[in-house]
């Protein structure tokens, strides 16, 4: 980062019995905040909600105009169960749609191989053709709806975008009228979720590229990327990490789009972030505040870019599912909402809360529209979403605003060093950053240092599980019988020369989306695109262990 | 209460660990696999893996644990898929432990499958290891008698 962190002071901890006594994160806390703990500058610092460096937020005024988007995580079993759930949500208050898709469709493989069999429509919904894509979004409004696509890997959300888009003009809607969002995160494939092979991490930021550079072009509503913090907080990492790595990621994503001679006007708009709710409520928001005030400095001073739209960090929210305890599930719609309440007064775009049943199975509907209802109370009942940056100027938080970009920016520094994020994921520096912090984590539970309610803390007494969701069971065999009919179905000419096409484009570098929609056209598969990118790019062992 | 001290029967002993199906949420069997390791095991971290490449790993290795860690509920048809794998292999007398997000009424099926022992989401790393210690110790026992 060019801009110099602030300069604070520092809280001495004044003798061994202070040490709980700090954040999530490991900040120490003051015993009481003072002036003396915030740094010389504030008011240039915070600026004003709606200007640079937009630390109070990117609206003037926030949610009284801009509510946040109401956006319930939903994905299970074939398109058609999932798309029932997404028309209920959308039916009871939801204002977006957050769509995640099952394992084996998340990495393109197809639901007819045989590893995929045991996790066919779990964890999300099963994809293997485009008339998938119609289903799953029948009878939604595409043109009112905005859609985020939970493709977190480049190998998946290529043919995801390029059947969505498919499916949209099926029924009529243009391209340029979709809004929603890609997560579309290399790092996803490479060090968060990996299975049971990678693509190498610049194969897979390349594919990630190719769809941001495709969408500039052609889909000026949608985000091409949610830069992802959210996942490597959930795998492990504390809140520095987990926003080093994001703004890392992004700054590489907007350097090769410069570099592929886009304008940077066109693109930084629509790059849009995906960060985690956390615990700790006061260093949660620091961290929303912090990256916001961060990104908007490193494109104005690194970048030199001083349109303000441009300089804005956009993000999604989820409250922490690792944080989610099975043992009294019912404590965990608390915990939702204290998360949700971060988010908030951290000002976000837009909101998932977690189901409180998460931490046993995916959620019922009765936890599914819990959650939606405690974003409600939220928005209508705590008054929170009145003011802009609520917090602005508190001096506990503007300590932890500033300390948590200093000990950031150290760390994109570090990842500089290594030559960057891509060079940083290749050595195997993120895995071991995060898998070192996520065992710490657990330690520091195990010895009893950090407290959870139902595993060290009020963990006796009579326990009422919740009611378990029950998945479809036919969700295999209705998608093999789905793959078996579109093969027998198509042209296999047309298949054999756009699958030539895709592989040739892929091999030589070009962008792979306008092969891809070829693809599409001649009804390709889920899996048939992921093989041959495989093919093409090359698998890699990733360097977890 | 004092901790009770794990290390002794694990010390110098392999577990394999693997990852189920192509659920891909490792940090659960990363966490698990370094405290294996702080307790002097050899991990032989396998990831993700077809149930026979489980069970060739566990018999070459001659390892004393096989730990199968799972997020996504695709424990139901894995598991039994492993233990059945082992068995084939001739794999016997190894403790076979599942973790994860794993439902009690499922847990009780898992071990009626064979599986020693399943540690749900929140089972401390203390837990895990005093358990695994006796039933590494267990087996340990039922080898000797053949062995001597």
């Amino acid at each position: 980062m060019a801009s110099t962190p602030p300069q604070i002071a520092d809280v001495p901890l004044a003798t061994e019995s202070d040490r709980p006594f700090s954040t999530a994160s490991g900040f120490p806390l003051p015993v009481a905040a003072g002036d003396e703990h915030v740094a010389h500058g504030l008011a240039e610092r915070l600026g004003q909600p709606g200007s640079p460096p937009f630390t109070r937020g990117i609206h003037p005024s926030m949610y009284r105009t801009r509510p946040w988007t109401i956006r319930q995580l939903a994905g299970f079993g074939s398109a058609t169960d999932t798309n029932e759930r997404y028309r209920l949500l959308l039916e009871q208050g939801a204002t977006g749609i957050n769509g995640v898709f099952d394992y084996p469709s998340l990495r393109a493989f197809g639901s007819d191989d045989e590893q995929a069999a045991s996790d066919v429509g779990r964890g999300g919904v099963a994809v293997d053709v485009r008339d998938d894509f119609l289903d799953l979004f029948a009878d939604i409004p595409l043109a009112e709806t905005s859609v985020s696509l939970v493709s977190s890997q480049p190998i998946g959300a290529v043919p995801h975008l390029a059947m969505f888009l498919w499916a949209a003009r099926q029924r009529g809607f243009r391209a340029e009228q979709l809004t929603g969002t890609s997560q579309n995160d290399f790092l996803m494939e490479t060090a968060i979720t990996i299975a049971p092979k990678a693509l190498p991490p610049a194969a897979s930021f390349r594919l990630e590229c190719d769809v941001v550079e495709f969408t500039a072009r052609e889909m000026p509503g949608w985000n091409p990327i949610s830069v992802t913090g959210y996942n490597y907080r959930e795998a492990g990492s504390d809140a520095p990490l987990e926003l080093a790595l994001t703004l890392a990621h992004g700054q590489a994503v907007a350097r090769e789009m410069i570099d592929r001679g886009l304008d940077p006007r066109t693109i930084l708009p629509r790059l849009s972030f995906f960060l985690c709710a956390h615990n700790d409520l006061f260093e949660e928001v620091a961290k929303f505040r912090a990256a916001r005030r961060m990104w908007s400095r490193w494109v104005r001073d690194v970048l030199g870019v001083d349109d303000e739209r441009s300089q804005r960090f956009r993000f999604h929210v989820q409250t922490s599912g690792a944080t989610n305890v099975a043992r009294f599930a019912h404590v965990n719609i608390a915990r939702g909402a204290l998360q949700g309440l971060a988010a908030v007064l951290g000002g976000t775009q837009s909101l998932h809360i977690n189901g409180y049943d998460e931490a046993v199975s995916i959620p019922t509907e009765h936890a599914a529209l819990t959650a939606l209802r405690t974003q409600y109370v939220l928005l209508h009942e705590s008054g929170v979403a009145g003011s802009a940056d609520p917090l602005g100027g508190s001096y506990l938080v503007e300590h932890l605003t500033d300390a948590m970009e200093t000990r950031v920016a150290a760390m994109i520094r570090e990842i500089d060093e290594l030559g960057g994020i891509v060079a940083a994921t290749e050595s195997g520096w993120v895995h071991r950053e995060i898998s070192t912090l996520a065992f710490a984590h657990e330690r520091s539970i195990s010895d009893g240092e950090r407290k959870v309610v139902g595993i060290n803390v009020q963990a006796d007494g009579d326990d009422a599980p919740p009611e378990l969701f029950e998945l479809p069971t036919d969700t295999v065999n209705r998608q093999r019988e789905r793959i078996a009919a579109t093969r027998d179905r198509r042209d296999a000419g047309k298949v054999k020369e756009a699958l030539a096409r895709l592989g040739a484009d892929c091999g030589q570098g070009r962008n792979v989306m306008p092969a891809s929609l070829a693809a599409v056209d001649a009804d390709v598969t889920l899996g048939e695109f992921g093989d041959t990118f495989r093919e093409v790019l090359g698998q890699w062992q990733f360097p977890l262990w | 209460m004092a901790v009770p001290p794990v290390v002794g029967p694990l010390t110098g002993r392999k577990a394999v660990v693997a990852k189920l199906g192509m659920d891909a949420h490792w940090r659960g069997a990363i966490v698990v696999a370094n405290a294996f390791r702080d307790a002097g095991m050899e991990v032989v971290y396998v990831g993700h893996a077809e149930p026979a490449m489980i069970a060739r790993t566990a018999l070459d290795e001659d390892a004393v644990l096989v730990g199968l860690s799972t997020l996504s509920g695709n424990h139901i048809s894995e598991v039994p898929r492993v233990v059945a794998a082992l068995e084939e292999a001739g794999v016997h007398d190894v403790a076979v432990v599942v973790g994860g997000t794993v439902p009690p009424a499922d847990a009780a099926k898992l071990k009626d499958s064979g599986v020693d022992e399943v540690f749900p989401t929140g089972s401390s790393l203390d837990t895990i290891m005093t358990r695994i210690a006796d039933l590494v110790e267990e087996y340990a026992a039922r080898r000797e008698p053949a062995e001597a």
